[in-house]
């Protein structure tokens, strides 16, 4: 009889303590597999939200990355970057509070309205309707975020009365009236967000100003055989003192910054389930054993090896811990949706950043952690069975 | 003499250029305004109080004034940037207004980024907000203090709470298991003493016992070693992210939730494991 086989008659015979070690490993395996998910989500969401726009180099103004700053001159820049061998493509994003109404209602809502030049796909998917460039020959089409038109009751085709107003400043302007094409998804958008998209025109229009206003936001697209370093060391030599920066830094900034506590309890709480899941097999194993020194002592008595009895205890911790590890992987993924859900209710969060991602890394680093936690687990009561005097164990478990 | 870019001006200018002058002083010090500066900028930049830098408004450092600089401080610990390097210096707004102050623009005198208010009565925070808004069109008012919906740290607290929970399952899992072998152990003596008369009550009351004595000892063990390793967790997150940020800390309150949630938790398992050998018939523990 193998060592497998062994340690299979034993967990089959102790059925009701191995189904909640099992079930135990399967939680906290759950667990572990969750903080891994999250180890990485943020930055692996927050990744793809980035790269679905289609741009990979950002410019903006001198508050950085994280404070919205006009960037000065920004037409002659988009101009002058527009034509570096580089660069493929550029965009002009400009964000204007602004008040929104159905024409004869006296109630509007605030919304926050971009205006966007060369851009359209992948900051908003079109849920309902047209794009801004499948309407082209309204003179104010707007996107309208699908919150804000199922609450106002708004949909494409519709007409609707635009107030663009200057932050800080009281406006007397009269409103404009745009259409809208389309009702959209937009990726950057938090929950309660009510955002609208139109053309940058049809915003200077809107606002009103004697001049165009300075764009918030330089979006860059590189030309594939170039890459987005290269655009941006092209950027930075063409205009000395420009905030450039691509995708891989924007990710590289936020994991230093904005996403370090995630990253960080992830590898606590990791590290605390690992330790958690080795004392509690160890634990029963080490009891398990013991209740059995003298069932143990008479396999050793009828021959079977001390290496084939220590290769049984290491098969039962290996089938707990790996029952227990495969449960995990859906349990897991079940409790990730949820904790993701409580996580996704943090305020002026993008409303398609997710903090659970999988990816296969965390699907071998979890294989790995519980290869570990069930070699060490097994590692006490294997050193008790090696060491274990025959004769006197079964003197004192089965004579006694 | 150096320059560094610091992140944040109290005041309205978000970003300054700071020029570190050498710590003797100039003819004329004397007139140079205050300013503080924070911990961490006055590390990063090796400054000390008495030094004059120079503050300017733009990274070239065409408008900038001298100060000097009358004292160390330590940035109040704010939850929400962490992890962001607090270099930063305060001043007086009328410093401030001099230097960002565009001379063309008499308005811009004028101008602050925020108003704080302290109301006589916080409930009318609302009220407030709403009389701000119709007699000052353009200006937005808030409460300082934000709603519990609208509070980063409320859904951290209930991501913190389900972890807890999910950990909590999985325990109670083992134990249930550690419970089952140990009555498995006692099997022997658990059939004696139905044996000698003692009724399942009077066992089960006995495990329930043991159940609220393990689950005891096992609660204060653990809020001891919370205790204990409560220091450590915050000197490793303070020293990471150069804060005085108390990042754990163990409250009376949490001390008491862990127990009146382990004491229970251990009763059960210790009653529910011993159970499945009580309800047994007497003959069948002693294996006759």
């Amino acid at each position: 009889m193998s060592a497998l086989h062994l340690a299979w008659r034993t967990i089959r015979r102790y059925r009701a303590q191995t189904l909640l070690a099992i079930a135990g490993v399967a939680v906290i395996g759950a667990l572990l597999f969750d903080m891994l998910l999250l180890s990485r989500g943020l930055l692996l969401s927050f990744a793809d939200l980035l790269a679905r726009a289609g741009y990979d180099v950002r410019i903006v103004g001198g508050g950085g990355m994280t404070l919205r700053m006009p960037i000065p001159d920004s037409r002659a820049i988009a101009e002058a970057v527009g034509g570096l061998p580089e660069v493929e493509k550029v965009a002009l994003v400009r964000i204007l509070p602004a008040r929104l109404a159905r024409p004869g209602e006296a109630q509007s809502a605030s919304v926050a309205l971009v205006g966007a030049s060369g851009m359209t796909a992948g900051v908003w998917t079109i849920v309902q309707g047209a794009d801004l460039d499948g309407a082209s020959t309204e003179a104010c089409p707007l996107i309208v975020g699908r919150s804000l038109a199922a609450r106002l009751h708004i949909a494409p085709g519709d007409a609707v009365r635009v107030n663009a107003e200057q932050a800080g400043v009281a406006s007397a302007l009269p409103a404009v009236t745009c259409r809208v094409a389309g009702v959209g998804r937009f990726a950057f958008a938090a929950a309660g967000d009510d955002i609208v998209a139109t053309t940058l025109d049809a915003l200077h229009r809107a606002s009103g100003e004697a001049r165009d206003g300075d764009a918030d936001l330089i979006l860059v697209a590189s030309r594939p055989e170039a890459g987005s370093a290269a655009a941006v060391a092209a950027i930075q030599r063409a205009r000395p003192g420009l905030a450039a920066y691509s995708n891989d830094e924007v990710l590289e900034q936020f994991n230093r910054n904005g996403f370090a506590y995630f990253r960080q309890i992830s590898l606590v709480l990791s590290s605390l389930t690992m330790v958690f899941a080795f004392l509690l097999v160890a634990t029963l194993l080490t009891v398990s054993v013991n209740q059995r020194l003298g069932e143990i002592a008479a396999l050793r008595a009828i021959g079977i090896a001390r290496r084939r009895v220590a290769a049984m205890l290491l098969w039962e911790s290996a089938l707990l811990v790996g029952a227990g590890g495969l449960l995990a992987l859906p349990l897991g993924e079940l409790l990730a949706l949820g904790l993701d859900r409580i996580l996704r209710q943090m305020p002026a969060l993008p409303e398609q950043l997710h903090f659970f991602v999988f990816e296969p890394r965390a699907l071998v680093i979890h294989a790995a952690v519980l290869v570990v936690t069930a070699l060490a687990a097994a590692a006490y009561p294997v050193w008790v069975t090696a060491r274990m005097p025959i004769a006197a164990t079964l003197r004192r478990e089965i004579v006694g | 003499m150096k320059l560094i870019f610091a992140a944040g001006l109290f005041g309205t200018a978000t970003c300054a250029a700071l020029a570190a002058a050498a710590p003797h002083a100039p003819a004329g010090d004397g007139a140079a305004p205050p300013v503080l500066v924070s911990r961490q900028l006055a590390a990063h930049a090796h400054l000390s109080t008495g030094d004059l830098v120079t503050l300017g408004s733009d990274p070239q450092g065409r408008r900038r004034a001298t100060f000097r600089i009358a004292g160390i401080y330590e940035p109040t610990p704010d939850p929400m940037r962490f992890t962001a390097t607090r270099l930063e210096a305060r001043m007086h707004l009328p410093d401030l207004l001099d230097l960002v102050a565009d001379p063309s623009d008499p308005a811009s005198r004028e101008s602050v980024s925020a108003i704080n208010v302290r109301l006589a009565n916080p409930a009318d925070a609302s009220a407030f907000a709403g009389d701000v808004a119709a007699r000052a069109p353009g200006i937005t008012a808030r409460p300082a203090s934000r709603a519990r919906d609208d509070d980063p740290f409320a859904v951290l607290d209930r991501f913190h709470v389900a972890i807890s929970a999910v950990t909590m399952a999985g325990g109670t899992a083992f134990l249930l298991a550690l419970m089952v072998i140990r009555a498995e152990e006692r099997r022997e003596t658990v059939g004696i003493l139905r044996l000698l008369g003692i009724s399942r009550r009077t066992l089960l009351l006995t495990v329930a016992i043991e159940g609220v004595a393990i689950a005891a000892l096992g609660a204060a063990f653990g809020i001891l070693l919370a205790f204990a390793t409560e220091g450590l967790v915050n000197r490793i997150f303070q020293a990471r992210y150069d804060t005085a940020l108390v990042f754990v800390r163990v409250t009376p309150s949490i001390a008491v939730r862990a127990v009146l949630i382990a004491a229970p938790l251990g009763i059960a398992a210790g009653i529910a494991a011993s159970w499945t050998l009580l309800r047994r018939e007497v003959l069948s523990i002693v294996r006759r």
